[in-house]
């Protein structure tokens, strides 16, 4: 497809129509209204952004972006930089800064912009780059203002609209325009418009105007479900050069079906052999799937290498086959090709994957994810494998991608599916121990620990540490128990059932406290909550808790000669929105005590006006977590 | 020119008898032939002295040497083999491999990288399997202006493969950088060895804060050339040419080598900086250029005198500090009328810091000048304390220069240049001193940032003579804290703390806090200290850079009623929950930075009702004969019981031969801490 390129000087002029209507006085520190002022680092004074679409390959983005900066946090706000590659073309950029009376004190040019190449951590290699302002600022408050011109051949990512970008800054004037020039059809939606003071133009055209910072407190339900926002997308796009269609995600997913999968998932007839002897003993499907996945995992590593499309298209399964390594794209595609090898259909499956629970938006098609997983279909359920981990059970998702909504690519196109909750059930944590404490207040015990669900994927990463480290992390594990020492470690992951078993002995010296004649001990050892949720004098913004669990203690503690109880409580229970949680404390005979807790929490959105009941209810968890026993020595 | 300097020690003209026995054990390691690797290799499950190990280096090989070209003089070489055992998944990283090339300020001097192969071996069956690395597994990326990157990812990856690779880096530069002795899994084999010609001397150290010290031994070898060279003379005389203009075809060349086995692995330790000091490495410094008859054309640093003039004598240093014009007429009134020196020091430094912004580079040399930075608002550490060197002298300040490695740089153990990388300024009077660093807006007089506070500086005076002063706080820092506690009827506590806290310690605090906002400053006080409300937080600059702070809290859930009595731990909120030395043994020290004192007063008021049954004993300890002291003493006064507690650490660093004995100790505070008091109604 050839690329039609619009004559520079009529962009220009087409520009120049939509002159800055900013005013002097947004260089000028002291003229921000002082609602603005308060929770933010920065001010954002003015923002226009207009993007004008020429064709389906070619898109121009015009920013002006006008911030006056606090202090050194909001220097984050200054947004002055742009990511660049063979089909992104930086056309202008521009920076000058102002002091606090708007007198211009210093003015960046594009050569003066710093040039990196954009790998991120876990990137080995990206032909991308950036360049961005590396500007040490003299004196706050100051202004920026920043002013950037980029051609675009790919039009799968058009910017998007996010007023308010970020916490603890707010926005005196901003202004989003889409210019389409051409016949494609654009789609936009917007979200969390109700809330600000939003001026709506047309669908692509927006204002916003005064929007107060927004301050961070805790368990909020995500910024990008708290901020205003518009997307766009394209009814045809270009991505790296493969011209696509998208005007729902059935089309959408055809697309990536057709043009990035298809002709990419040939493996070469040794490996088909290979994966049809592995799994000759069975005719499940599921089965099939278990046997190939292993074999997957054996073979492959998971390395980054993001070159042109390849931050969407997959790696050629053969390449994967030989050389061992591959993203989550490529390594997905290829266990798709295993899988098909011997006949059991699977589907590659975009995601946002983390450990905060994000969604596909089921309602809007646009590109969007930042990893891929692979669905096996089974009858009702369906299966989902996390292909870049060599470690991962069949099947697990918990804590990465599980409870979503996810896009399946499927010959047919795309379909919006959730993947697996995880109940409190299936998330538990059993605590058995078995105590011995002596008269000067020393403790030894044998305690397991058993895991599932989402607990076992915090408990999982234990197992592949060395003794020395494992120590370390079941001392930390156990802070609240001083001068502990690991005696023996053993743990049992069975990846099949996904139970996690961990046995370990140990000790530690005067873990009761001594008071006079008599010792005072907490009978709670092994599973400690203390975290009490921030305080704040009025909450705004509403909560959420992401995942329910489950937590079950049962520890025996065994008493020596001529030490008795002479006081405890006998228990307490708590029932709320949140969860619930019970613990009890018997006296089986002279020298046994028995304390059990069950402690559960729900998962679900609540209103801010409920925070301070989760807060008290966590607060009283810490506290009957605390609780003592009373011993007399004799 | 086709040289292999390998061949080298084939002409033994002038082995030495260590050279020879560098030399024997060489032969020996050679059994690793790259590209053949033994089953035994591939069979091995875990490493047999470190089963902790996730992979080990099976062999590591490095030579760097020079050689001589016809247009561009000596050039440096160097070569390097590794073969790598995979244990497991854990240790994957290592079938990754970066290379850093050094692009030259100007472009025109580079850094290249050649030769560069790969395999990796898997067991099938009872084969050794080979599999090559490709073009598609290597990268090569501009990561920015002065620095190029060039990646390999080895194909293949299985648990208990091996890895090899080897490259060879060609550099146009005379600097060598640091050899590698220690990685964080072991070194079964190590054999380096580094040649140099003797036109150029270079100093060798290796780090005598590692654990393990490699055997090194050093020798001497002529060197004959294929043909007659001395066309030097025409060309333009670079710093690569210029020592090569004799008209022999032989010179000698320096030897080094290392040839060791089982090097243990460098482990983190919590609380010992930063683990970069303890790894066991060589490093060289280009101390002369010597001209054919072994006469120092140019030379560098040997002695700490000849460091620090020699950093004196650049004009990015000593020239910063005479040139004053700039700045004359705006400060002629700052520090008009006062004659203390240390007043005036004070006022400068206080303007410098609201005129020039640190922009987070470290060095010796000014790299925009006083001058530009001055104008500018931005600096390096050099422009900006040179600037106030400057600056004060103008005044008639008795101010210079104090060369610096900071922490993260090393302890300056051995005369070199690249010994230091930060720059501060004393100032002298009547026998007493302060020391400033300008880059830090909340430092003072004597209190410096704690990336500065490392052992000790190189003071330069105007005449290039230099000596040595301690870089560690004179004074304690302290935290003198009183805490009052009421008890109420519900089993409440309401009460007030009060703080004040002094030097670095306060410094730390301001750098932490006063950034925040008042909101924020409560919620981080309140946390991880139980149900708590703290108000009215008041945060205030004393006299010398104190801080003081105050307080009022609530606290629902610090006592106990048990069997009717009450028990709580008289420090609450204050106390120490855990020990944070959790190692069973350690080998490097611990780090606490700088010396300092915790000092608590503990007020409490007794409900009305009821009456002290118990309270925690007094103690008082000691750690090596008073090094650190912590008292306890608990009292009872009529209505009130009082508790005055203090840690005394006078030395920032507990050695790891202590390391047991300390945790021991600090182990007791932790459980002293918790001792309840126990009160029954009257």
């Amino acid at each position: 497809m050839k690329f039609l390129k619009m004559p520079v000087a009529c962009v220009f002029l087409f520009l120049s129509t939509f002159g800055y209507s900013q005013s002097d006085s947004d260089y000028k520190a002291n003229t921000i209204p002082l609602q603005l002022k308060i929770k933010a680092n920065a001010v954002v004074r003015f923002d226009k952004q207009i993007v004008e679409v020429n064709d389906f390959d070619d898109m121009y983005v015009t920013t002006t972006r006008i911030v006056t900066v606090f202090n050194e946090y909001g220097n984050r706000h200054q947004n002055a930089y742009e990511g660049y590659d063979n089909n992104t073309k930086i056309k202008k950029m521009e920076a000058r800064i102002y002091n606090e009376s708007g007198k211009e004190i210093k003015k960046f040019k594009l050569r003066d912009f710093s040039d990196e190449s954009a790998v991120s951590g876990g990137t080995l290699y990206s032909d991308s780059r950036v360049k961005y302002l590396s500007y040490t600022p003299v004196k706050y408050p100051y202004t920026i203002e920043y002013v950037s011109e980029v051609q675009m051949k790919s039009t799968a990512f058009v910017p998007q609209w996010h007023p308010i970008d970020d916490y603890y800054v707010s926005v005196e004037n901003s202004e989003y325009k889409i210019i389409n020039n051409s016949d494609i059809k654009i789609r936009t939606k917007s979200e969390n418009f109700d809330a600000y003071n939003i001026e709506v133009i047309s669908d692509t055209h927006v204002k916003a105007k005064n929007l107060n910072g927004i301050k961070y407190e805790a368990y909020n339900p995500g910024i990008s479900n708290i901020i205003p926002s518009l997307k766009p997308a394209l009814s045809t796009f270009n991505m790296e050069g493969v011209k696509g269609e998208n005007n729902n995600w059935e089309d959408f997913g055809k697309w990536m079906y057709n043009k990035l999968i298809t002709g990419t998932d040939a493996i070469p007839q040794s490996a088909i052999d290979e994966v049809k002897a592995l799994t000759a003993n069975t005719t499940d499907n599921l089965e099939k799937a278990k046997q190939i996945y292993q074999y997957m995992q054996d073979k492959t590593r998971y390395i980054s290498v993001q070159v042109g499309i390849g931050g969407w298209k997959p790696m050629d399964a053969t390449d994967v086959d030989k050389l061992g390594y591959s993203d989550c794209k490529g390594l997905t595609n290829y266990t798709k090709a295993l899988l098909e090898a011997v006949g059991v259909p699977s589907y590659y499956t975009v995601v946002w994957g983390d450990d905060d629970i994000k969604s596909i938006d089921s309602e809007f098609s646009v590109t969007e994810g930042n990893h891929v997983i692979l669905c096996v279909p089974n009858n009702e359920e369906n299966v989902f494998l996390e292909c870049t981990s060599q470690t991962n059970p069949f099947g697990f998702t918990a804590g990465f991608t599980d409870d979503r909504d996810v896009l399946l690519v499927t010959p047919e196109g795309g379909k919006i599916v959730h993947t697996k909750v995880y109940n409190a059930d299936d998330s538990q944590q059993i605590t058995t121990a078995n105590v011995s404490l002596t008269a000067t207040g020393d403790i030894s015990a044998q305690v397991e620990v058993k895991t599932t669900g989402y607990q076992y994927n915090l408990h999982e990463r234990v197992v592949n540490k060395s003794l020395r480290d494992q120590k370390l992390s079941y001392k930390e594990y156990w802070d609240n128990i001083n001068n502990l020492e690991i005696a023996l470690i053993d743990i049992n992951n069975n990846k099949e059932d996904v139970v996690l078993t961990e046995s370990v002995d140990l000790k530690a010296s005067n873990y009761a406290s001594k008071s006079g004649s008599r010792l005072i001990l907490m009978p709670n050892m092994f599973n400690r909550v203390t975290n009490i949720p921030p305080r704040y004098e009025k909450r705004n913004l509403d909560f959420k808790l992401q995942r329910a669990y489950k937590d079950v203690d049962k520890f025996i503690i065994n008493l020596p000669e001529g030490v008795a109880v002479e006081a405890m409580g006998e228990g307490e229970k708590i029932e709320s929105n949140f969860g619930s949680y019970e613990y009890k404390i018997e006296q089986l005979n002279d020298n046994k005590i028995k304390y059990t807790r069950t402690y559960i929490m729900n998962k679900g959105n609540y209103n801010k006006e409920d925070y301070n009941a989760f807060r008290d209810f966590k607060k009283h968890i810490v506290k009957l977590d605390k609780t003592k026993i009373v011993l007399k020595v004799n | 020119m086709n040289t292999k300097p390998h061949n080298l020690s084939k002409m033994k003209k002038l082995l030495t008898f260590t050279a020879l026995l560098a030399l024997v054990t060489f032969a020996k390691a050679q059994d690793f032939k790259f590209g053949k690797v033994s089953k035994e290799e591939l069979q091995e499950k875990v490493h047999p002295m470190d089963s902790s190990a996730n992979a080990a280096v099976l062999s590591k090989k490095e030579r760097i040497y020079f050689v001589l070209t016809d247009y561009d003089g000596f050039m440096q070489h160097r070569e390097v083999t590794e073969r790598i055992k995979i244990y497991n998944k854990e240790g994957y990283d290592w079938a990754t491999k970066k290379i850093f090339l050094y692009q030259g300020s100007s472009g025109a001097k580079k850094e290249k990288v050649s030769n560069l192969k790969g395999y990796t071996y898997n067991l099938e069956g009872t084969k050794v399997a080979k599999t090559k690395l490709k073009k598609d597994g290597m990268f090569e990326e501009d990561y920015n202006d002065f620095t190029q990157i060039n990646t390999i990812t080895m194909p293949n990856i299985q648990d208990g493969c091996v890895i090899e690779y080897t490259y060879k880096i060609v550099s146009p530069f005379l600097v060598i950088d640091d050899v590698a002795l220690q990685y964080n899994v072991p070194i079964n084999k190590i054999n380096v060895k580094i040649t140099t010609p003797q036109f150029y001397r270079y100093n060798k150290f290796n780090n005598t804060k590692a654990s393990y010290f490699p055997r090194v031994k050093e020798s001497r070898e002529k060197r004959t050339l294929p043909t007659r060279r001395g066309s030097f003379l025409g060309t333009s005389a670079t710093e690569n040419t210029s020592a090569y203009n004799n008209t022999n075809n032989s010179y000698f060349e320096d030897i080094l080598t290392i040839v060791d086995t089982n090097v243990p692995a460098l482990k983190e330790e919590a609380y010992a900086g930063s683990m970069g000091n303890y790894i066991s490495k060589m490093s060289f410094e280009l101390s002369a250029i010597l001209n054919e008859f072994g006469a120092p054309q140019k030379s560098f640093s040997s002695t700490w005198e000849q460091v620090s003039k020699s950093i004196y004598k650049r004009p990015s240093f000593g020239n910063q500090i005479k040139r004053t014009n700039f700045f004359d007429d705006d400060i002629a009134s700052i520090a008009a009328g006062i004659d203390n020196p240390f007043q005036k020091a004070a006022l400068l430094s206080n303007y410098v810091k609201t005129k020039v912004k640190w922009n987070g580079y470290y060095g010796v040399s000014a790299y925009k000048g006083t001058k530009d930075a001055y104008k500018e608002g931005e600096g390096n550490v050099a422009d900006i304390n040179l600037l106030l060197i400057a600056m004060l002298k103008s005044q008639g300040v008795n101010a210079n220069p104090v060369l610096v490695s900071t922490k993260n740089n090393g302890v300056p153990l051995y005369p070199t240049r690249k010994g230091f990388n930060y720059v501060i300024c004393m100032v002298e009077n009547q026998g007493q001193y302060v020391l400033i660093d300008a880059t830090d807006k909340f430092s003072s007089l004597n209190v410096l940032p704690e990336r500065v506070l490392n052992w000790k500086g190189r003071l330069i005076k105007d005449d290039g003579s230099s000596n040595w002063v301690s870089l560690m706080p004179s004074q304690q820092s302290q935290e003198s804290t009183s805490l009052n506690i009421k008890l109420e009827e519900d089993l409440s506590i309401s009460g007030k703390v009060r703080q004040m806290i002094t030097s670095n310690l306060a410094l730390r605090y301001k750098k932490r806090y006063m950034g925040l906002s008042k909101d924020d400053q409560v919620k981080s006080i309140e946390e991880d200290k139980g149900a708590i409300e703290v108000a009215n937080l008041k945060l205030e600059n004393k006299d010398n850079n104190a801080l003081a702070i105050s307080y009022d809290y609530e606290l629902t859930d610090a006592i106990d009623d048990i069997g009717g009595k009450l028990y709580f731990s008289p420090l609450l909120f204050m106390a120490e929950k855990e020990s944070p030395f959790k190692l069973d043994e350690r080998k490097y020290p611990i780090d606490f930075s700088i010396p300092f004192k915790d000092k608590y007063k503990v007020n409490i008021m007794l409900p009305q009702g009821y009456k002290v049954e118990t309270l925690p004993q007094s103690e008082v300890m000691e750690f090596k004969g008073g090094e650190i002291k912590f008292s306890f003493v608990v009292k009872e006064n009529g209505n009130f019981i009082q508790l005055s507690s203090e840690f005394d650490l006078k030395s920032a660093y507990i050695d790891s031969a202590d390391y047991s004995v300390f945790k021991e100790f600090y182990g007791k505070i932790v459980e002293k801490q918790a001792e309840q008091i126990v009160l029954s109604k009257i």
